[in-house]
């Protein structure tokens, strides 16, 4: 048992870190959601942005 | 907010979303009904925690009513917390990030309103109510009843409709990290959940105790520990501005941790009967699984650099840096505490509890929170109090901390008082204080809760945009991403990386199933056939009323404080006594094992202690026990212990059956005979002396017993040195013996109206010591006084000693002097000698079959008006019979003359 879990855990870690070391492309593909993700949030942060700054100005108006 | 703000607010949102068009849309009444499902859950869970803990230090505090005992309140607390609290949290959290990460909106919002309500008002509610009513399931993280796990289970199948479909219809080719801990949170808690609470009502015993160690891992490893993560993920670079510091490494670690998580589970039953190539692969796994974390958190905190002064000023991503730093710390103690040669001391111990509180609170709750006030921020219109909130961390920071460090130096005391011989009550003695303090902190870590949700709610109305200075760096991060990105692009196109995360996936999938496979199905093969060979052929079942009793011992959570596994362990066998077999369980549905022992484990309870004495026991513990915190039971009685329900002696039936086919068998004797070889322990059993060699004949615990070697125990005889004795003989008689025997020694305790034979009244009679020693040592065959040999041989001596000076010598008689003791002689060889003897030394020809054990008036001599008393109205619950009908007044007052004169007089065999 712990052969197996030992071996196969190493297996694994040692396949990707040559894969790692070899390929410099898969380097960029595989970080690549980190930076999606940033840029998603900044869309839907302006997208709160636009909604508070419409609120405001509709409250304020309103008021006025 | 007022009802033309909320138009105001609405309007606007629906105004947005046209211009915004693009953008996915977020269901935002989803988020704020789930967090505020979550908070109220969370803040209930939380109070059924504090009742819980402060029923360690008052066990009568509520205890008269089923529906508010220790047991029930306490499956309340750990489900409320898992399925309200933290299933709440995440779902809010799912309902907010799944448009942003997969681009697409949630599938439907009508499913959304149906898992609402089917999560909060078809599994939190009634499985609640359920619990206290008395239907549940004694399986650790697994309690709510069977009904209700069946909406658990289309819980996660809506759910892999609602959050995981929108991904796989986008099509993502770079799903960021926190997407896969949703998807495969979800897909493998789906899988798992049934596993966990179904196959131990199938597979009993010890097999079923491998299934049930898998699903209290996985509760955490699948469910709550990939959402926190995914969390901590998504709230660290959404606040600083700045991708995380490696997608890779946060990948290495997502796969490892669900690759790794599901094969810990064994390592709840380190040193117990599942073969040990399964402890040991869960051992190895938390090894591993410590390493894992060590990268995952790295990554994190990496992805921190140089935003220390925003986590010092954004509340949310100081929640969130709590966590992680906790994440690391509980990881960590979780793989030392795996170790066999730390688990055989502190398993069962508070440290234990401590862990998961650490684990739940400092580590998934301070996340769950950081998430809930991240998006609590981003969604319109909400309020926010940042000052009652900054408080809200600052309590539960300090109620955590102090929670978790009195917790872990109770189970340390614990582990220690368990290793030596002392009685069992001692270790709960010497937590008593820290029991305390456990109750107190948990009230600063309700009021930051509490503080928490009333931030949400109170406040200014959020106006301010969502920017920093830092998100400048972000853009750069990206610009110079996207520059470079060729090679990316060039990859895809290659094809083949397209299906990575499909192969990756799949291999998630074995591992899972492998899982399953080495450290449940195999171990259980191996259980089986060691059952079918050595377990002995002829084993009783339970009776109906013994099965009834077993519902209701799991109805009650007797299992959360009472093991029923003897580990093979020299301080479990030297107390308990031999280690529990595989085949003592082939009955078990669901098994009893237990994780934890506030009180002795209950494997050889058969012949332990005699009925009367449990019937009170249970009645009210401290009647019998003065500093016991178990609960009362008084609904399984009509009023008073000897008076039980049917419930009542249906439990009765069941404790007083746990261990009767061991003992029955000669299971033992046959093995020690035989050539029979049971799975023999490896190199890490031999470094525990005890787990080959046969246990004592008379474990600790053991009532009734009778050992050759008891050492006659003499008080001292300087008088400085007796009044010291006297002294602390008191106080030990105090703690242990006053609860039966009553504070003066007048055998008046508060246990006295139920127990037959009545505890002797110690003031009625001068006892030699070494009938004292024997007593002490050995206990009282038939009565229920136990023995206590485990105690230190000056505090027996001490008690000798105290026992001595409670005897009052007796007045001059009041009854007409019998002069001629030749007649009382005569007397006694004719009415009394089948009994105690031709010389009174309690060995008669009856003797062997009698328990008690007749008196022997060479090491006893009572009082006048007690030995008068005894001819009168004999002694209930033994064999001796009232003898006024058959005896004149003068022939027992002759009697009584005569057994007086029998004290020390010399004895050729006095028996016991």
């Amino acid at each position: 048992m712990i052969n197996l879990i030992v071996i196969a855990i190493s297996a694994i870690m040692l396949a990707l870190l040559l894969v790692w070391w070899r390929w410099p492309a898969l380097r960029a593909w595989i970080e690549a959601p980190k930076y999606s993700m940033l840029r998603q949030e900044r869309r839907f942060d302006a997208q709160l942005n636009e909604t508070r700054t419409r609120n405001e100005l509709f409250v304020d108006g309103g008021h006025a | 907010m007022t009802t033309s703000a909320q138009n105001l607010s609405s309007g606007s949102e629906r105004a947005n979303a046209q211009s915004l068009s693009a953008l996915p849309s977020i269901e935002y009444d989803l988020v704020r009904a789930h967090v505020f499902a979550s908070l109220v859950t969370l803040v209930i869970s939380v109070l059924f925690g504090i009742l819980v803990a402060t029923k360690f230090t008052f066990p009568e505090f509520l205890g008269g009513h089923g529906w508010l005992t220790w047991g029930r309140l306490r499956y309340n607390h750990t489900q409320g917390i898992f399925f309200g609290w933290l299933g709440n949290a995440f779902l809010a959290f799912f309902y907010y990030v799944v448009p942003r990460l997969a681009n697409r909106p949630v599938l439907s919002r009508r499913l959304g309103w149906f898992l609402f309500w089917i999560w909060n008002f078809a599994v939190v509610l009634p499985g609640w109510v359920l619990v206290v009513a008395g239907f549940s399931q004694p399986l650790e993280w697994a309690e709510f009843p069977l009904i209700v796990d069946a909406f658990v289970v289309l819980a996660f199948i809506l759910m892999v409709f609602e959050f995981v479909l929108p991904f796989l219809k986008a099509r993502l080719s770079d799903l960021y990290v926190s997407a896969w801990y949703i998807i495969g949170g979800i897909t493998f808690t789906m899988l798992a959940y049934p596993v966990g609470n179904l196959v131990p009502e199938l597979v009993p015993g010890a097999r079923g105790a491998a299934f049930s160690g898998l699903w209290i891992h996985d509760a955490v490893g699948l469910f709550v520990t990939p959402f926190a993560v995914a969390i901590a993920y998504y709230v660290i670079p959404a606040t600083t501005r700045r991708a995380i510091f490696s997608h890779f490494l946060s990948m290495v670690g997502f796969w490892l941790l669900f690759f790794i998580y599901p094969l810990n589970g064994t390592h709840h039953y380190v040193y117990s009967a599942i073969p040990m190539a399964a402890q040991k692969g869960a051992i190895v796994a938390s090894a591993y699984l410590g390493m894992d974390v060590i990268l995952v958190v790295t990554n994190l905190l990496l992805s921190l650099r140089g935003s220390s002064g925003t986590v010092s000023k954004d509340l949310p991503l100081r929640f969130v840096w709590f966590g992680v730093v906790s994440y690391l710390l509980v990881s960590l103690q979780g793989s030392v505490q795996a170790l066999m040669p730390v688990n055989r001391f502190i398993h069962f111990t508070d440290w234990v509890i401590g862990h998961s509180h650490f684990a739940m609170i400092g580590f998934a709750s301070f996340i769950a929170l950081g998430g809930i006030a991240h998006l609590w921020q981003r969604i319109p219109g909400t309020r926010y109090n940042e000052r009652m909130m900054n408080w809200s961390f600052w309590l539960l920071a300090v109620g955590l901390t102090l929670m978790v460090t009195d917790l872990t130096i109770a189970g340390l005391v614990e582990a220690q008082v368990w290793q030596s011989s002392a009685p069992w009550i001692d270790s709960v003695r010497a937590v008593g204080s820290y029991w305390l303090v456990r109750t107190l902190s948990g009230l600063p870590v309700l009021a930051g809760f509490v503080l928490f949700w009333t931030s949400l709610v109170t406040g200014p109305r959020l106006s301010e945009a969502i920017t920093s200075d830092i998100s400048r760096v972000a853009s750069e991060d990206i610009v110079a991403f996207e520059s470079a990105s060729l090679p990316s692009d060039k990859l895809s196109s290659t094809g083949w990386l397209s299906y990575a995360h499909v192969v990756a996936f799949g291999a998630g999938v074995g591992f899972f199933a492998l899982s399953f496979l080495v450290l449940a199905i195999l171990p259980g093969k191996e259980l089986e056939d060691e059952i079918k060979r050595v377990a002995p052929v002829t084993m009783p079942t339970l009776t109906a009323s013994e099965q009834g009793g077993r519902v209701i011992y799991g109805r009650e959570g007797c299992a959360y404080c009472h093991t029923q596994q003897i580990r093979s362990l020299a301080a479990d066998v030297r107390r308990f006594g031999t280690p529990t077999e595989p085949w003592e369980t082939k009955y078990d549905y669901p098994q009893l094992w237990g994780t934890r022992r506030i009180g002795p484990d209950l494997s050889r309870e058969f012949n332990l202690h005699p009925r009367d004495w449990q019937l009170t026991h249970l009645y009210n513990p401290r009647l019998v026990v003065r500093d016991s915190v178990m609960p009362p039971y008084p609904w399984l009685f009509d009023g008073s212990p000897g008076q039980p329900t049917q419930e009542g002696l249906d439990v009765l039936a069941y404790i007083q059956s746990l261990g009767r086919a061991r003992q029955l068998s000669g299971f033992d004797r046959q093995t020690l005979a035989s050539s029979v070889q049971l799975e023999t322990p490896d190199m890490a059993m031999a470094s525990e002396p005890s787990a080959r060699a046969t246990p004592p004949a008379v474990p600790i615990a053991m009532v009734g017993g009778y050992s050759l070697s008891a050492p006659v125990l003499h008080p001292a005889l300087d008088p400085a040195d007796l009044q010291e004795e006297v002294s602390r003989g008191g106080m030990l008689f105090a703690a242990n013996c006053a609860s039966c025997h009553g504070s003066a020694g007048r055998g008046d305790g508060n246990a006295s109206a139920s127990l037959l034979p009545k505890p002797a009244n110690l003031t009625a009679a001068r006892f030699s010591d070494e009938r004292l020693s024997s007593v002490l040592w050995n206990g009282v065959a038939g009565s229920a006084m136990p023995p206590w040999r485990q105690l230190p041989t000056e505090d027996l001596r001490g008690l000798v000693a105290y026992i001595h000076s409670l005897h009052l010598p007796s007045a001059a008689p009041s009854m007409q002097e019998a002069t001629n003791l030749n007649v009382g002689k005569s007397l006694f060889a004719a009415n009394c000698a089948s009994c105690h003897g031709d010389t009174g030394a309690g060995n008669g020809p009856a003797a062997g079959a009698l328990s008690p054990s007749p008196t022997n008036f060479h090491l006893k001599k009572p009082t006048p008006e007690r030995a008068w008393d005894v001819l009168e109205n004999g002694v209930p619950g033994t064999a001796m019979p009232p003898w006024r009908s058959q005896l004149s007044a003068d022939q027992r007052r002759t009697l009584v003359e005569f057994v007086r004169s029998l004290y020390g007089a010399p004895q050729e065999n006095s028996g016991q």
